[in-house]
């Protein structure tokens, strides 16, 4: 049908659907991002200063910068960290409240809680936690490692904001999981018990590959989320203690914002999409090859 | 229900559409009946709605000019005025930090030597070109916050905190309190801002005007680590945050900022470094009184540096040059009314509880720590607000780690002199 309108007309009538959500997208998204693409080639002390052409040098500059790279290097620790412990956690949470203990869907709900509250608040909750909480546990328990806080150690101080971040999204990966457990066929299972696979079994030969595809969606989340992190390493270590603990969204913000270096800290930022959208990229299409049908 | 959802859905629409449409006509700020209207920031946060009550009285008093009055959230000066600039607004005044019209800001501002107001203060901050463009709306002092009824129990009997004029007596003090049974008597949290900003740029005090000392570090002729005012500051600095005197003695760094204001404030410990904007966070806690000591850099007694605190302009109102000139006299005429005029003056201490540069306001702020701050200024026992002659942004984040690197002991104090000239050096 559409076929016999000529091309203006469809044109039209797609972007009669299309055209407001294409706009608002333009508007928040690619004029933003062109611009900011534009901003990187350019010297700017301040907004209110004139642009001037700096060629590659943001980008020159940006690379020699080694905070930007022991940053970089940390983010890539604090990604693998939490990719693989939210991953596993979430799933065995979700195995554990299918499984049909009592209060399922109350442990559903509780442990989804954590990710309503934002990354902020989250933070500073913890950091009383971890400041104020555990070393008067530890002081009055006589346990050694929690009697000083654990902020002011630069491994510690690393875990802590990897506990905060499983304890964030562990929740919400879970429903994730449940969605995609409650949807492995039960014809599937009942075939694999007769013919006498063990619980391990199923679930390794038959649950897990029919999974792949809530894993492709939870590893893509989890890798982007843990590539920009920012607001719990803000407000739980602010990155300290001596910058032991910035990740590179934050290298990000101080560059172009607090040391005012717009053009380096945008190409900065740049480098860092470059390397997201590479390697989240790849974990979506090699996953996408290991998904099998029931 | 479908045709409802539906038709909810285009009216959803329309609305965002039409949202992108308006708002136009905003930012004209011509006068276009005689009146002028002018936009001022306020990097003040926590003075957010004195603030706009005071552009409401201004209003009331000159009814030609019309005041928008914007603030910017708890801790973020400067990028209220980048923000406004960015979305195509002139931010007729912007109130900004004094070392920002010497670096960021430095063609910004106009000139303000001609005002009137200068006659009644000596605190008006001076731009890159040496002109006065800094308004100077707000004095602010550091030094050692101390717990008044601790250090007198400990002392047994009344306090004098200007006694205490050496690191020797400082020592001593600590002992006193210690033996009072107080187990730590500081609690100082050296967060970065706080140890890098304020406490590590106190030697450029040892001149005159700190500016020489600035101007020696960029030209690489002084050699801090045989400077001995610059080793003096880090000996004390020593003092305070070793285990046997610091809370956080064994671990420091670990954002203890709430946790040191709430031990100082129910006297659990007796000090910490920090400025009068720390009342608030002791205060919340209880109602004792508290004062500040000055920081002692060695065993000299006749040492200004040992005697006297750093206080000094914080925040400066500052009018954009690239206003009209009808907007510029408004702003004018804005800053006279809170120099003169009995509102504004009122505003300013009364209301914002904000230490006044000038002399002709006699209305005192209520917050001790703001009243010591007023006393020293009073009493000629300040010496220059160290930070406002450094870049506090990179000090904060560039030189800031180092030095917490050097209180964790990762790092000699050698490295550290070598840090700090190769930083110097780098700015030509």
């Amino acid at each position: 049908m559409i076929s016999e309108k000529s091309f203006l007309k469809r044109l039209g009538s797609q972007l009669f659907f299309t055209g407001p959500t294409i706009l608002l997208f333009a508007i928040a998204v690619l004029v933003p991002f062109v611009y900011g693409l534009y901003l990187t080639f350019t010297n700017m002390s301040s907004p209110l200063s004139p642009l001037e052409f700096a060629g590659l040098s943001n980008y020159r500059t940006a690379f020699a910068d080694s905070r930007f790279w022991d940053s970089l290097i940390l983010t890539v620790k604090f990604v693998v960290a939490t990719v693989i412990l939210i991953n596993i956690l979430g799933f065995v949470l979700a195995y554990l409240v299918t499984s049909g203990v009592k209060l399922q869907n109350f442990f559903r709900t509780s442990l989804f809680t954590p990710n309503l509250i934002g990354g902020l608040v989250l933070g500073y909750i913890w950091q009383f936690i971890f400041v104020q909480t555990l070393p008067s546990i530890g002081e009055k328990l006589g346990i050694e490692w929690l009697r000083l806080g654990w902020l002011g150690d630069e491994h510690l101080a690393f875990w802590a904001i990897v506990i905060v971040s499983i304890w964030q999204s562990a929740g919400y990966m879970m429903i994730i999981f449940v969605a995609g457990l409650v949807n492995v066929p039960k014809d599937v299972m009942e075939a694999a018990t007769i013919d006498g696979a063990n619980g391990w079994h199923k679930l390794r030969k038959v649950t897990l590959p029919l999974m792949v595809p809530s894993f492709v969606v939870t590893v893509f989340l989890t890798l982007k989320n843990a590539f920009m992190v920012y607001d719990i390493n803000y407000s739980l270590t602010g990155g300290g203690p001596y910058d032991s603990t910035t990740m590179v969204s934050m290298q990000v913000v101080k560059k172009a914002f607090i040391e005012n270096n717009y053009g380096v800290g945008q190409a900065e930022a740049f480098i860092l999409f470059a390397i997201v959208a590479l390697i989240t990229g790849l974990q979506v299409y090699f996953s996408k090859k290991m998904e099998v049908a029931a | 229900m479908k045709k409802t959802i539906g038709l909810f859905l285009a009216s959803m629409m329309v609305i965002s559409l039409t949202a992108c449409g308006s708002s136009k006509n905003e930012g004209s700020n011509t006068a276009a009946n005689g009146k002028v209207s002018i936009i001022i920031t306020n990097g003040k946060g926590e003075i957010a709605s004195q603030w706009e009550q005071a552009a409401k009285d201004f209003m009331a008093a000159n009814p030609d000019i019309t005041v928008e009055a914007v603030s910017g959230a708890v801790g973020e000066t400067i990028n209220l005025v980048d923000k406004l600039t960015a979305s195509g607004k002139t931010v007729t005044m912007a109130m900004m930090s004094p070392d920002s019209i010497t670096n960021k800001y430095k063609d910004f501002g106009i000139d303000l030597s001609a005002e009137k107001w200068n006659e009644e203060t000596v605190y008006g901050v001076k731009d890159a070109n040496g002109v006065i463009a800094g308004f100077p709306f707000s004095i602010e002092g550091f030094g050692l916050v101390y717990n008044k009824k601790v250090v007198e129990k400990a002392v047994g009997g009344d306090f004098d905190p200007f006694s205490i004029n050496t690191r020797d007596k400082l020592k001593e003090l600590l002992d006193k309190i210690q033996v009072s049974g107080v187990k730590y008597p500081v609690a100082y949290q050296t967060e970065n801002w706080s140890v890098a900003n304020h406490y590590s740029t106190q030697f450029i005090n040892q001149a005159e005007d700190p500016n020489t000392i600035v101007d020696q570090l960029k030209a690489g002729t002084l050699d801090l680590a045989s400077n001995d005012v610059w080793n003096g500051y880090y000996d004390t600095l020593d003092l305070l945050v070793s285990a046997q005197y610091n809370k956080y003695g064994e671990r420091p760094l670990g954002k203890y900022y709430d946790d040191a204001h709430v031990s100082v404030g129910k006297g659990e410990s007796a000090l910490l470094f920090n400025g009068n904007w720390a009342y608030d966070s002791l205060q919340a806690v209880s109602g004792e009184e508290f004062g500040f000591l000055p920081v002692p850099v060695d065993n000299n007694p006749d040492n200004p540096l040992n005697n006297k605190i750093a206080a000094g302009p914080t925040n400066v109102l500052v009018i954009n040059n690239a206003a009209t000139v009808e907007q510029q006299e408004a702003a004018k005429k804005f800053l006279d009314w809170l120099v003169y005029d009995q509102k504004g003056q009122d505003f300013l201490v009364n209301q914002a509880q904000i230490i006044s540069a000038f002399k002709n306001n006699s209305n005192k702020v209520t917050n001790p720590l703001g009243a010591a701050i007023a006393e020293a200024v009073q009493a000629d026992k300040t010496l220059p607000f160290s930070s406002n002659f450094v870049k506090v942004e990179d000090w904060g984040s560039i030189l800031a780690p180092d030095i917490q690197k050097y209180i964790a002991q990762k790092e000699s104090r050698a490295e550290l002199a070598k840090v700090i000239e190769a930083y110097y050096k780098g700015q030509n």
